[in-house]
């Protein structure tokens, strides 16, 4: 029996070994760093920055490093961030909010990027009009910011929920779904929804340039990471604002950068320009921080918790969309305030500014 | 009370000769019993005659008719393993054949019908001592048991010919003296015409009446390939095995068959 | 002399203690992984509390959910389970049909045994928006992704098993004056049903594939849609309970299919040991 024993601790230590490699990551100096992304016309840009050198330029300037990992599953790069795996991942406001938030991980909007304007759609068959949608079945990828879309165009029409049939589908299988009878309703994000409204009888009924600035691609990353690191959010803030800057101009270069992302996303620069076009980037950093700083986005927050707290994303048995708490760059905190763990910052895009 | 004929029967398996020049005119009511060295082509010859395998030269009749291309109910075989149906009971696998021969499409007997197949069916299975295990599955059976089975099961398709392929070389040699026993009645009381492929010399002595040995005639190496097995001896056994009342029968009745 | 390994036996209770073992060590490494994880993080959803995986338990199995008014699991539950058991049951007829007749008759093994070691390695999935295209989004298309997930291999199984038939249980039955149907009828088809269930026990953990993937590509319940639904933000508290729950539903349908077999198939155990 020792020699059970003797087994046995062994395997329990091996056990702890594992598992506590696993824990997030601790709030403390270091110097190598992890940011996911994931391929959508606004977040291009990282996979073309650290291909061209620019992300590690910046990292070496702060004496850092960098390693940037594109994910083909946004979800899934959103939940290794949250485990801990990465320091900083893309995601919209609303997944911020319902994934790493909610999951207790504080995080910080550390870059907006953009927002949304026309790239996510409600597309009916044979049918033109927004109130057609009543009583219809509408596929979409559920507690996505599709679903989002939906029930603000629904709200923008006095009705709810509960006059459509919602069926979740795949994002990589919505294309086919449209072209068989039974889907008449679709709400999906570009690029899907350039192919699918190109089909017979497609209508785009509502799109998000009907509620700008509500759907809004961020870099997060980890604000314990953030606090005890500066350096990092200054260097990613650098090689963004930098990219940007080239990604904008327009010469051979800029032409040549956005060529490069628009294949990288599988089509090319006028495609990839079209993505851009009902994207409302904010390439100067100064447009970004002004939009930070407005008001509007108070009240998108309060319409994104509101979304995601009647459909238990808010976690189950809050009694509340005020259990989690968002803090706006002026301070001033919507929800639990002893519970912040969402944080609008525009410091470090306000740096950037400064440095121009 | 079947004869069979066997004219100039070869057979080759591309280049491989297995069996020549087999010439047999075999008497009604004989017990053939074939011997010969493993290889020697002696259940490949049984094979043809039950129609599993084709002659590639040569023709086998029975009464004078040609062998049909299948097998068929009035040659009945048992083979050393694999003879009776696992999934089917004792009674099930006798009165398989009972239900086959009268019910083409539903395979099933019922009522009248169904009662006077399964009297026939046990009375078979008490004639060869299996009346106490009817219900029983055929992996609950001893090898002797089984091969018991096999015979009741060939049986009582009433079969002219019955094919036996090595069927008692599995069993204890106790076992297999029984059975040697129930052999012969069966054979005496239905007239049939026995063939049995066999290794044991004294088995094939003791229940034949005829013992057929098959070799190669040239053993060289190079020329085992090209030369197939042949008659190599032809004994009738003595003293015959006919008590004289059937022999008398037998003669009478190949009288008949001649005319 | 010491025995070998190869001959000790555990004794009945160091059995049950050792086939114990693995899954408290399971239970421990999850505990310990859990409670470093919520030190740091109260609010982590990787490896929730036993107690929040619970409550989770609770809400989902015992109460009536808010919006819809019914209790999730169930619902999930029977959804899965319809057409799980539709696509087994459609698979089995259509493979043991197919699987039989190819493996009894050489002009169907001629013309159908290329096509149908084609159509098995063929990935289902791959050919899915096809499927939709031709079956729509609905039921239908669900229950045929899992038949052609295994159907395929049943068949394959089937031929094989047939062929596997001595060649002198078919002669005999020629000499009892079988027809070609009577011995399909009456020899092959009593000895591949309990085949069938064989081939279907291997094809389960397939089915169950097929099935998750045919919930996570479009539908309104099941197991696989909530699950893929709950992935999106990351609620293991529920996911767990539910990985536990189809694991135990696979283990029950193996065990009910093997004690069919055993009970309808009294011969087969033994003649297989035979």
């Amino acid at each position: 029996m020792p020699k059970l024993t003797k087994i046995l601790s062994l395997a329990m230590a091996a056990i702890v070994a594992v598992t506590m490699v696993t824990t997030p990551a601790a709030a403390e100096k270091k110097e190598s760093f992890k940011l996911a992304w994931s391929i959508y016309v606004g977040w291009m840009p990282w996979g073309w920055a650290s291909d061209q050198g620019i992300v590690k330029k910046w990292a070496d300037k702060y004496d850092i490093e960098i390693e940037v990992v594109q994910f083909n599953d946004y979800i899934e790069s959103i939940n290794q961030y949250t485990v801990g795996a990465f320091d900083g991942v893309t995601a919209t406001n609303m997944d911020t909010l319902a994934i790493p938030s909610v999951g207790g991980v504080d995080t910080t909007a550390l870059i907006v990027g953009d927002f949304s304007n026309g790239n996510d759609a409600i597309i009916l068959k044979d049918k033109s009009e927004l109130t057609d949608i009543e009583g219809q079945t509408v596929n979409l990828v559920e507690l996505s910011v599709s679903h989002y879309l939906l029930a603000r165009a629904l709200e923008s029409i006095g009705k709810s929920e509960k006059d459509v049939s919602v069926v979740n589908t795949s994002d990589a299988d919505l294309v086919g779904a449209y072209q068989t009878d039974d889907v008449t309703a679709v709400v999906t994000w570009n690029p899907l929804v350039a192919e699918i409204a190109a089909m017979p009888g497609a209508n785009k009924v509502f799109d998000s340039s009907d509620i700008p600035g509500e759907i809004i691609d961020l870099t997060v990353v980890n604000t314990e990471v953030l606090e005890a690191n500066p350096d990092f959010g200054k260097a990613l803030v650098g090689a963004w604002y930098e990219t940007m800057a080239i990604m904008a101009s327009d010469t051979p270069e800029g032409a040549a950068a956005r060529a490069a992302m628009g294949e990288a996303s599988g089509t090319d620069l006028a495609g990839y320009d079209m993505q851009l076009a009902s994207t409302q980037m904010f390439y100067d950093p100064a447009a970004a921080v002004e939009f930070a700083k407005s008001d509007g986005l108070t009240d998108t927050m309060e319409a994104v918790r509101t979304f995601l707290f009647d459909h238990g994303l808010m976690g189950d048995g809050a009694p509340s969309a005020d259990i989690v708490g968002i803090e706006f760059s002026d301070g001033t905190i919507l929800g639990d305030e002893n519970n912040v763990k969402f944080r609008f910052d525009y410091e470090f895009m306000a740096g950037a500014v400064a440095a121009e | 009370m079947t004869a069979v004929t066997l004219r100039n029967i070869w057979k080759e398996y591309g280049d491989n000769v297995v069996l020549e020049r087999i010439d047999l005119d075999v008497e009604p009511h004989s017990f053939v019993a074939l011997v010969g060295p493993s290889g020697c082509g002696k259940s490949t010859l049984l094979r043809m005659l039950m129609s599993a395998e084709v002659p590639t030269r040569g023709e086998i009749l029975i009464e004078g008719e040609p062998l049909p291309a299948d097998p068929t109910a009035e040659r009945g075989v048992v083979f050393q393993r694999y003879s009776v149906f696992p999934h089917l009971t004792v009674e099930e696998n006798v009165l398989l054949g009972l239900e086959l021969q009268t019910s083409r499409l539903s395979c099933k007997l019922f009522g009248g019908a169904k009662r006077t197949a399964m009297d026939q069916a046990r009375s078979m299975l008490e004639e060869v001592g299996l009346g106490h295990a009817l219900k029983q599955y055929p992996s609950a059976l001893s090898g002797g048991m089984q091969q018991r089975l096999a015979i009741a099961q060939a049986l009582i398709m009433r079969p002219k010919v019955l094919l036996l392929d090595e069927p008692f070389g599995a069993l204890d040699p106790g076992i297999r003296a029984e059975i040697h026993v129930l052999m012969r009645r069966l054979w005496q009381e239905t007239k049939m015409t026995v063939f049995m492929v066999t290794h044991d010399l004294s088995e094939a002595f003791h229940l034949g009446t005829r013992v057929i040995a098959l070799e190669k005639d040239r053993t060289r190496p190079e020329e085992l390939e090209r030369y197939g097995a042949v008659i190599k001896h032809d004994l009738d056994v003595w003293p015959p095995k006919l008590s004289d009342l059937e022999a008398h029968e037998t003669v009478d009745s190949e009288a008949t068959d001649d005319i | 002399m010491r025995q070998r390994l190869i001959n000790r036996r555990p004794e009945r209770r160091v059995g049950v203690f050792l086939a114990a073992l693995p899954f408290v060590l399971l239970l421990i490494a999850y505990s310990l992984g859990s409670d470093a994880r919520l030190a740091e993080n109260p609010s982590d959803k990787l490896l929730p509390s036993f107690s929040s995986i619970g409550d989770a338990i609770e809400r989902m199995a015992f109460t009536e959910n808010k919006r819809t008014g019914e209790i999730l699991l169930w619902v999930d539950t029977s959804a899965s389970l319809i057409r799980f058991v539709s696509g087994l049951l459609i698979a089995t007829l259509v493979g043991g049909f197919f699987g039989i007749i190819t493996g009894l008759l050489p002009y169907m093994r001629a013309s159908l045994g290329t096509f149908f070691s084609v159509l098995s390695v063929i990935p289902p999935l791959a050919i899915l928006p096809i499927l939709f295209i031709v079956l729509g989004l609905g039921e239908t298309s669900k229950i045929a992704l899992i038949v052609l997930g295994i159907a395929p291999f049943i068949i394959r199984d089937m031929i094989l098993r047939v062929e596997e038939i001595p060649s002198e249980l078919m002669v005999k039955a020629q000499t009892l004056g079988a027809s070609t149907w009577q011995i399909a009828w009456r020899v092959v088809v009593p000895q591949m049903l309990p085949r069938l269930i064989d081939a279907l026990r291997l094809s389960l953990g397939a089915a169950w594939l097929f099935l998750i993937a045919a919930e996570a590509i479009a539908s309104q319940s099941g197991l696989g849609y909530r699950i893929f639904l709950m992935r999106r933000y990351l609620s293991m508290d529920v996911i767990l309970p539910y990985v536990a729950w189809i694991t135990f539903l696979a283990f029950f349908i193996d065990w009910c299919l093997l004690k069919l077999q055993q009970k309808a198939f009294p011969w087969f155990a033994a003649s297989r040991s035979g």
